[in-house]
Formats: C-alpha cells, structure tokens, sequence
C-alpha cells in the first residue's frame, strides 16, 4: 500500500489531487490517503480526513512507500519504520502553508538515503517511479535516537546542572 | 511537563524523551492516542488550535490553568507550537516554572512565528539550526535528527 499524507494541519488538495490522478493511471496500486480539511475529494483511491498518532503509525508501518508534503512528523515516522518516502513541498503563494519552509526542508532532506523530493507537480510521477523502483531502504533515513550530546544537555538543564 | 502539538511537534518531542529518564515527567498533547507512546506516564490532551481560533484559545487556556494547578511543574519544555508558548507563559508566571523552548527543525531558515516570540517566556531559547543562533538567543545545542 502507498500512504498518502497531509500531515495534521492545514489541507493540501495539490498533492490529493495529483495523487488522485496518479491512482487512477494506475489501478493495480494500492492507496490509503490521509486528507485532511481539504476540500478536494479523490474518486480514485480510499481516503480518510486523519488518522489518530497511533493509527498514523500502524499505517506507515504497514505501508510500501509513503508520499507526503514536507513534513518533519511524515519524515520522522517513515524513517522510524524504514520506509521511503517521496516528498512534494507546500508553497506559500499557493495558500498551502503560512511559510515556505518547507521548500527549505525538502532542500535539507534533499539526497538523503530514502528520500525523493518532487520540486513540481510534474516531478512527482517519475520520483513515486523512483521510490518504488529502488525497494526497501538499505538504512532508516535518520538514527533511530536523537544525538546522545543533545539529551544529555537537555538533561542537565533540565535537572538544574547548568 | 513535556508539551508538544500533534504531527512533528510530538514526533520531535518522542526522540527527546530520554533526557526525561530519573525525572517525574508527565506529558500534554492535542491527541488521545499519544498516551500509548509515554506508558506509566501521566497524560493530557488539549485542544489543538490556531492562532485564530479565538474561542478554542479560551478553552485551550482553561484546560492549561488546570494542569499546572494540578500538576504545578518545575520545568516546562516544549517543542512548539503556538498552544504550547501559551503554555510555557502561564507556567512561568503563575508558577515561576523553569521553561524550555526547542523551536521545531522544520525551521530551517528562520525561527516559528510562536519561536521567535518564546524568547520572552523561555529561560532556555533553543533553535534546532546553527546558524540560527544569535547572541542573546536563541542559542544552539543540537538537534533532535
């Protein structure tokens, strides 16, 4: 299955939409798409508004790819279950974000392991191509832990030591 | 008290738990679901809202004021957002809480709209990038990835 994800906070009918068209010009792939508030409805794949945390989780789990906005929470929980994903920034003149700061995270992520970055509408076909072509992840995208100098300096801080 | 918004927020705040270990922490989301991630661990969910959601604000608030009056905390660290700068505001000046603000990774090129205004509220002023960083705040001492 391709997870298709909007994250949580504000719709992103683009990305539906070109994954909507997607499904359709390919009706052997599997689909579940997390929409959101958008008010686009797909006719070619199931979808749901949102996933609670622990159903967003069994879902990236379970999935082959997942394809989502440039999201941190998207990236994160697909490298936590070693899965590829391929990214479409949202942009800001399009409504689709208050910022364009997630242009700069796809720029960041940009050549990691695992990660597939579309930078136009139509990139996106031939990187979900790419993505499905190069199977399972050698390695998770990011370190299963956070860096151990970072915790214990938030530890201490946290426990008044400096 | 570990507060976080749903979606990276809480995904953020996940990889941090362990510099919680030997404290007695307890954890505030916008989601029920994410007490399956901090078992034993005491839990609240709050409501999730935007800066313009005038109405959800004053709920937001009033389910704040009764977990600090509940819980009153010594520490408040939060990785972002808007609902949690409130947060980090109320336990400062109603309980003189020590607050830590890590802004998300997610702003690579400048700090959050919440980011740059919790340099008021926050004792420790965190971004995620370096080159963020300034004098005076926010300061940097890594990341989360």
């Amino acid at each position: 299955m391709i997870f298709v994800t909007i994250g949580s906070m504000f719709p992103f009918d683009r990305l539906i939409r070109l994954m909507d068209d997607w499904a359709q010009a390919h009706p052997e792939a599997e689909l579940l798409a997390q929409i959101g508030t958008g008010d686009y409805q797909p006719a070619h794949m199931p979808w749901v508004r949102k996933l609670d945390q622990a159903e967003f989780a069994r879902t990236v789990a379970g999935a082959r790819l997942v394809v989502a906005h440039a999201g941190m929470g998207s990236v994160i929980t697909a490298s936590q279950f070693g899965k590829r994903v391929v990214m479409l920034p949202r942009r800001r003149e399009a409504g689709e974000h208050t910022t364009d700061h997630q242009i700069a995270t796809a720029n960041w992520l940009r050549g990691k392991p695992g990660v597939h970055i579309a930078d136009t509408d139509a990139d996106l076909g031939p990187r979900i191509a790419a993505a499905l072509a190069a199977g399972a992840p050698e390695a998770p995208i990011f370190a299963a832990e956070a860096p151990g100098d970072f915790i214990a300096r938030i530890r201490r801080c946290i426990l008044g030591q400096s | 008290m570990a507060i976080a918004s749903g979606g990276g927020h809480w995904v953020q705040m996940r990889r941090i738990m362990p510099a919680f270990e030997g404290s007695d922490v307890f954890y505030v989301s916008v989601d029920p679901s994410s007490a399956a991630d901090v078992p034993g661990r005491t839990y609240y969910t709050i409501r999730d809202v935007s800066r313009r959601d005038r109405f959800g604000f004053a709920v937001l608030i009033g389910q704040l004021a009764r977990i600090l009056a509940r819980e009153r905390p010594d520490v408040v660290i939060t990785t972002g957002s808007a609902p949690c700068l409130f947060a980090l505001g109320m336990a400062k000046s109603l309980l003189r809480a020590r607050t830590i603000w890590i802004d998300s990774i997610a702003n690579a090129e400048r700090l959050s709209a919440s980011g740059a205004k919790a340099g008021h509220v926050a004792d420790v002023w965190l971004t995620q990038w370096e080159h963020l960083a300034r004098p005076g705040g926010p300061d940097y001492w890594g990341a989360v990835l």
